[in-house]
């Protein structure tokens, strides 16, 4: 396994390798969106029309989940979470960067321990394959679900942990602990998985590898596109099961 | 914790998620190859379905193999 730099500050400690990656994703989505929503037309050609598929794509799920006009107020929320991980999932497949280091540099973290696990160094790698991101992400969105939830009506929201007996009440904190647990685990777990493979069919033999190996990288970036979806919509039903109006 | 138990702990995760994801996806796509022999034109509607159901069935196993990557490599419970 791999190394990352890592920052001790104010008490905390910041992965430089998932900063840089997050940052760079979140570069690119912006770059992408702006390039190809410029010189908007009534009759969509080239660039506009891929923009236009991706939101009509998004609009799809959120329209599944919610009734159309409650709908399209999340739909700017779930575009930007399927860009961003989508990015994400296939910079990691397309990109790694990874340095070798043989001594002690205190100031990125890198000590005698670690050295002697591992001489490499990642300084780019998919941000969605470090489990802190995708947690963040999995509890940011289950929080504003939950908020979403409170404002909306607070007697239906408390009311729903006590349906329909008042005895399943663990149950449903266990569910509501349990939902954005796995939702995160998914993410990092499919983008986590596939890197290491990747690492270590780059370890062996070429002759041997180079064919499993263009294998599993075209299975990747099927995996990032399946994932960043279903990150989306988990994320949309999470969301509406606190907010639909319905029963 | 001794380093050869980690290992084998970390085989033995790897090894159940990989049997689970090989019954999870049986079933997935018996049940596609059976939907497409009674209905062959729907065999579009239900491609994209059963890949999405993919995406879902193999995400239990795959958080096994990770961790079990993670246990293997003495990240983590070594």
């Amino acid at each position: 396994m791999e190394l990352t730099p890592k920052i001790k500050f104010l008490g905390l400690t910041f992965d430089v390798t998932v900063m840089i990656g997050t940052v760079i994703t979140a570069l690119l989505v912006i770059l992408f969106v702006l390039l190809l929503t410029r010189r908007r037309e009534m009759k969509p050609r080239g660039a506009q029309n891929m923009m236009e598929m991706v939101i009509e794509f998004i609009r799809g799920v959120t329209n599944m989940m919610l009734e159309a006009k409650k709908a399209e107020k999340y739909l700017s929320f779930a575009v930007t979470i399927f860009l961003f991980v989508l990015i994400a999932n296939l910079l990691g497949v397309i990109v790694m960067v990874n340095a070798e280091a043989h001594g002690e540099i205190p100031l990125l973290g890198i000590t005698h321990e670690g050295l002697q696990q591992s001489h490499e160094i990642s300084w780019f790698k998919s941000p969605t394959s470090d489990i802190n991101v995708t947690v963040a992400m999995a509890f940011a969105i289950a929080l504003y679900a939950h908020f979403a939830g409170l404002f909306k009506s607070p007697r239906r929201y408390f009311g729903h942990y006590v349906q329909p007996y008042a005895w399943m009440l663990p149950l449903h904190i266990i569910d509501e602990l349990a939902k954005p647990t796995t939702h995160a685990a998914r993410l990092w777990a499919n983008i986590f998985a596939g890197e290491v493979l990747i690492l270590i069919l780059r370890a062996g033999t070429p002759y041997l590898t180079a064919v499993p190996m263009f294998a599993w990288i075209g299975f990747s970036i099927f995996v990032g596109v399946i994932q960043a979806y279903i990150f989306t919509v988990l994320a949309m039903v999470y969301i509406s099961q606190k907010v639909a109006d319905d029963h | 914790m001794d380093m050869s138990l980690a290992v084998l702990a970390g085989g033995i995760m790897i090894a159940f998620g990989a049997l689970a994801a090989g019954i999870g996806n049986g079933v997935l796509f018996s049940r596609y190859l059976e939907g497409i022999a009674r209905q062959p034109e729907a065999q579009g509607k239900l491609f994209g379905q059963s890949m999405i159901a993919l995406g879902l069935v193999e995400a239990l196993p795959i958080i096994s193999i990770a961790f079990g990557i993670l246990v293997l490599f003495g990240i983590i419970g070594g």
